[in-house]
């Protein structure tokens, strides 16, 4: 139906969920990596290389940052904590 | 009687877009939501291509607890633009943080009033069974805006 008459169509969703804990960096860094780069499945070989090895480059720089975002946040938490009273608290918050 | 969803555009959905009754322009667009439907065996509605609005949904929404509020998620609009010839549309994906529930499909619909009516379904998604998260995350992933791939694509 796609390539013959067109129309209008609905296109194929994940579902993703975890549970005990939210999505780690890595997760959420794949994520987003669906929507930054989409490699055809028709595509010719030799773009589809190198649009996958510049998949894996940003890969790399999005899980750093993202994990630097946490980090910064779990910072901007420990002063919550430590204001509100509860440095006990920060201790969750280290690895 | 169990919930039964199948993934579909509604095909009320079809008449509304030539009656211009959907504006998926981000941010000045009409507001477009993501409401959950509770566990198979938890209802009683059939969902798919008839399904025409968000009313239909009745008593096997989701309810209001586990991190689920009634409605739904408001989905973060892309404004549509065309891949080659096909027109498309999409979402940022959408994330139910902290959340414990089970589900087994969702509707994505027009919550603005349009035309005197608001509440008009886009599409019903199916889980396929129940998905079930317990004091976690749960999202749905749009895929690529793409003339293949697109949620919403007029080709």
């Amino acid at each position: 139906m796609i390539g013959s008459v067109g129309g209008a169509l609905l296109g194929e969703f994940k579902v993703t969920h975890v549970s005990g804990r939210g999505f780690s960096p890595e997760e959420v860094a794949e994520m987003a990596l669906e929507k930054i780069v989409y490699v055809g499945a028709n595509s010719h070989p030799a773009i589809r290389d190198q649009a996958e090895a510049f998949k894996a480059q940003i890969r790399e720089v999005l899980v750093r940052y993202m994990r630097q975002a946490v980090a910064s946040h779990n910072t901007t938490l420990m002063n919550r904590f430590r204001d509100a009273g509860h440095p006990e608290l920060i201790k969750l918050l280290e690895n | 009687m169990a919930i039964s969803v199948t993934t579909a555009m509604p095909t009320s959905f079809k008449v509304s877009i030539l009656r211009a009754f959907h504006d998926f322009t981000a941010s000045t667009g009409n507001t477009f939501k993501l409401a959950l439907l509770k566990a198979t065996a938890s209802g009683s509605g059939t969902f798919g291509a008839a399904t025409t609005n968000y009313s239909d949904l009745g008593t096997d929404q989701l309810g209001a607890t586990g991190g689920y509020s009634t409605g739904g998620n408001t989905l973060t609009s892309v404004t549509p633009v065309a891949d080659g010839t096909t027109a498309v549309c999409d979402f940022d994906n959408t994330t139910w943080s902290g959340a414990t529930f089970t589900t087994c499909g969702g509707l994505i619909y027009n919550s603005s009033t349009v035309g005197g009516t608001s509440g008009r379904a886009c599409a019903v998604l199916s889980f396929g069974g129940d998905q079930q998260v317990t004091s976690g995350d749960f999202q749905i992933q749009f895929p690529s805006p793409a003339a293949s791939t697109a949620i919403i694509r007029i080709a």
